[in-house]
């Protein structure tokens, strides 16, 4: 097998990131999320989720929208449909790379 | 948490069970199963009165009648017409609202669209059987002797107390939880397997034939909602041992 076809070779800079593989997952399954419970959920400060975020929208990754709540500012990060599919690709490919890691070492017993 | 590249050599199933971990989160975030119980058995509870008040029946001349024997009745659930599907979609709106309020409030989305839909058009279905029967029964006598097995069983899934028990089934899939699915079969069951002690047979008045029926149904809803609140407590109790972050 050539190393084009390694499915390490088809991971995206962008999404094979720890942060931003935890935003994007959390913003697919809440489909949207609030600046906050990101935060608090993996566990950043305001100022690094806020680089995360910048990377995952310039990429055209996430949507941001802010807005207020009475006087309250809230940031809500929504996946586009390129994110939805960033991240469908990103599973897809950790999982043949777990199929392969598994392959190999039966086949190293 | 880190906020490095992931490294060349790190392992992939735990990038992917971190990512499990957190839709998990989300998911369990997301819920509120015990409001949507809560408003079920209160409309179950709630329509006991108006359901014993507002149904028809007539009966053959009270005549004593041999042991064993039941009275011929008619009747006709009126407020399956009037009341039923306003107010199921009353609750059914209830039940969005107090989903995406509290969602909001945890600064997340809710995922009760689905629920919400298939209850309104399942209500929809109740209203047209409701119509199509009565439309039916009044160009034509009412059928003699007991009904077939599966009418009632149809009957049964289309009356209130069944589309509850159908629509939870969607609430269960689109939260992927298994508890509520678990909760909602034997609801179901209990629903549409009428539970009957004899009620039926030896009870002066046939509206009594139902009643004990509908007060099970929000009996096991209330139990039902209760217990997925106390679980929830307790399982926000313990999350900071046994849920830890994505490192």
């Amino acid at each position: 097998m050539t190393d084009s076809a390694h499915p390490v070779n088809g991971l995206d800079d962008v999404v094979h990131q720890r942060v931003r593989l935890g935003i994007l997952t959390i913003a697919h399954e809440a489909r949207k999320v609030e600046f906050g419970y990101l935060r608090d959920h993996l566990e950043l400060t305001a100022g690094n989720l806020s680089k995360h975020v910048d990377v995952l929208e310039t990429a055209g990754l996430v949507e941001v929208e802010k807005g207020y709540e009475g006087r309250r500012g809230r940031t809500w990060i929504s996946l586009t449909d390129s994110g939805r599919a960033a991240l469908t690709a990103e599973i897809g490919r950790l999982k043949q790379l777990i199929a392969r890691v598994e392959t190999n070492g039966a086949g190293g017993g | 948490m880190t906020s490095n590249s992931l490294p060349a050599d790190a392992d992939p199933r735990q990038l992917l069970a971190d990512t499990r971990g957190l839709a998990r989160q989300v998911r369990h975030d997301q819920r509120l199963t015990w409001v949507a119980l809560l408003v079920l058995a209160g409309l179950t509870l709630v329509a006991i009165p108006i359901d014993w008040f507002t149904m028809k029946v007539d009966c053959l001349p009270p005549i004593s009648l041999p042991k064993g024997q039941m009275m011929e009745c008619t009747f006709d659930r009126r407020a399956y017409l009037w009341f039923w599907p306003p107010a199921l979609l009353l609750a059914y709106a209830a039940i969005a609202y107090f989903y995406l309020r509290a969602a909001r409030a945890r600064g997340i989305g809710a995922r009760v669209r689905p629920y919400v839909v298939t209850g309104a058009v399942l209500t929809g279905l109740f209203l047209a059987a409701g119509i199509a029967i009565r439309v039916y029964l009044a160009t034509h006598d009412a059928p003699e002797g007991p009904l077939p097995g599966w009418f009632l069983l149809l009957d049964r899934t289309l009356a209130p107390w069944g589309i509850m028990g159908l629509a939870l089934l969607v609430l269960a899939r689109i939260e992927r939880n298994v508890a509520l699915l678990a909760f909602t079969v034997g609801y179901l069951i209990v629903a549409l397997v009428p539970v009957n002690f004899g009620w039926a047979y030896h009870s002066p008045d046939p509206r009594l034939e139902f009643l004990p029926q509908q007060v099970i149904n929000g009996i096991v809803l209330l139990l039902g909602s209760i217990g997925f609140f106390l679980a929830g407590r307790r399982r926000a109790a313990s999350a900071p041992l046994d849920e830890q972050p994505v490192r």
